[in-house]
């Protein structure tokens, strides 16, 4: 019995330098596997958002993140996660005020990109369910847990029509 | 039986750490129940959901000032090279405490960012200097490599790569402070890139009803609330608190904006493109501009030590 307090001790102090290791665990994960085939070579001036995040998450768990798009903005919304199982992302958007669904990649072929014009600012929640698979193993990351990405890019929309700007 | 233990809590810590980007947030809203529906899970994971439950967190995320900059020099064109609204280089001297320095750290690094999208290549290189004196206050000495300062001075005459040189010493100083649970830092660095960026955007921005780039500042209001939700997570610490308090301030002055109703939210096809509208949209009157460029200005002052 006193071993498996140990164990937990021991556990919950590694646990801690994981949290604190996990940024440069998956850090520029979203930079490195969000970028899908077809992204890269797409000559649209689409620029890195700074919204754009990566963390650990345990697999099966749901996270919610709360961004703002611009009016007059193009965004490109990219998901990926690390699992080797070829497992995707699950994701949907939120309207941030009134909870709206605007999107769910379920219902969109299992698209892990989504691109859009807003055409008014709003707050949206993404929602990303994380896929159960086996995972690289990486010092200071649990077996259970995976690197999931998220990339936002945006750009100015085009100018259209008489009326935009 | 200890494998499992050990499993379980080392996934509960981790995953109770959720997203960690530049903005982890407070808010307890994550819909737990979701986790606990997948059926594939194993006892472990669902044991995690559970442990979860009680530190599950909702990230909020902040747009960079260059978001905004880009935006404006699109809308109002390249000219609006100002050095005098600035907070002077010259200041970095003068601020020796833990909250003016982060404040001010955030503060340079948006003049930085704002004199490279606006091609003032030489102030450019006098505001990373400061960036780089408060970083090293500050603690992010390892993310403003002296290199970057070469970098800057080689691409002078080249906006493009300056932006990105710039853009990039921002994400990775954020990013530092975020790594060395540095929270409370970030918080204010955060909170003081803010206010510089909407303090040169309203003193860019002329008032006019129709101009998508006074729209553009009205809708600040939003990133406002994301800011603040941020900064809760570290309201014990009191420069935290009192920054907090500024903002909230800040947020009254937002909120006496009309919210104009666009109808209901909708995503439609437009030609092949997904277009996001409905909802409401902010409309400010002159007065109402003129006012949140003086409680704008008030804070700044009040951050930069004027």
């Amino acid at each position: 019995m006193k071993k498996i307090f140990l164990a937990i001790i021991v556990c919950i102090s590694f646990s801690s330098t994981a949290v604190f290791a996990q940024s440069s665990v998956c850090g520029d994960f979203h930079k490195k596997a969000c970028y899908i085939e077809g992204t890269r070579k797409d000559k649209r001036a689409f620029a890195y958002n700074a919204q754009s995040k990566s963390g650990l998450f345990a697999q099966g768990s749901v996270s919610k993140m709360r961004c703002i798009v611009y009016k007059g903005m193009d965004y490109r919304i990219s998901v990926c996660c690390e699992t080797i199982l070829g497992d995707k992302v699950n994701f949907k958007i939120y309207d941030g005020r009134t909870n709206e669904e605007l999107f769910d990649n379920t219902k969109n072929d299992n698209t892990q990109q989504f691109e859009f014009q807003a055409s008014t600012t709003r707050q949206l929640i993404i929602e990303a369910t994380v896929p159960t698979g086996e995972v690289k193993e990486e010092k200071g990351k649990a077996e259970n847990a995976a690197c999931v990405g998220l990339l936002i890019e945006n750009k100015v929309s085009d100018k259209t029509g008489f009326s935009q700007y | 039986m200890k494998k499992t233990l050990i499993k379980t809590l080392s996934v509960a810590a981790l995953s109770g750490a959720v997203m960690l980007t530049s903005c982890g947030g407070g808010d307890k809203k994550t819909d737990v129940e979701n986790m606990a529906t997948d059926s594939t899970k194993t006892d472990t994971i669902t044991s995690t959901a559970k442990a979860t439950e009680s530190s599950t967190e909702m990230s909020y995320q902040v747009p960079s000032p260059k978001e905004m900059f880009v935006f404006i020099k699109q809308v109002a064109g390249k000219n609006n090279k100002r050095v005098d609204m600035l907070n002077s280089p010259d200041n970095a001297k003068n601020y020796t405490d833990a909250r003016s320095q982060a404040l001010n750290f955030g503060i340079y690094s948006c003049d930085l960012t704002y004199c490279s999208i606006f091609e003032i290549g030489t102030n450019a290189i006098k505001y990373f200097k400061a960036v780089k004196q408060l970083g090293d206050a500050v603690g992010v000495s390892s993310a403003i490599n002296p290199d970057i300062l070469k970098r800057l001075e080689k691409n002078m005459g080249n906006p493009d790569s300056l932006v990105e040189v710039a853009d990039n010493l921002y994400f990775s100083s954020f990013e530092t402070l975020q790594n060395s649970q540095q929270g409370n830092t970030l918080a204010l660095a955060v909170a003081g890139g803010y206010i510089e960026g909407l303090s040169i955007a309203c003193n860019l921005v002329k008032y006019d009803k129709k101009n998508p780039a006074v729209e553009r500042i009205a809708d600040e209001k939003y990133t406002l609330e994301n800011i603040i939700e941020f900064m809760k997570k570290y309201e014990s610490d009191a420069n935290v608190k009192q920054t907090i308090a500024q903002l909230e301030d800040l947020k009254k002055t937002f909120n006496a904006v009309t919210e104009k109703q666009q109808g209901k939210v909708t995503v439609k096809d437009e030609k092949g493109t997904k277009v996001l509208g409905g909802g409401s949209e902010l409309e400010m009157t002159e007065a109402q501009y003129k006012a949140l460029a003086e409680k704008v200005a008030t804070i700044r002052n009040s951050f930069t030590g004027k």
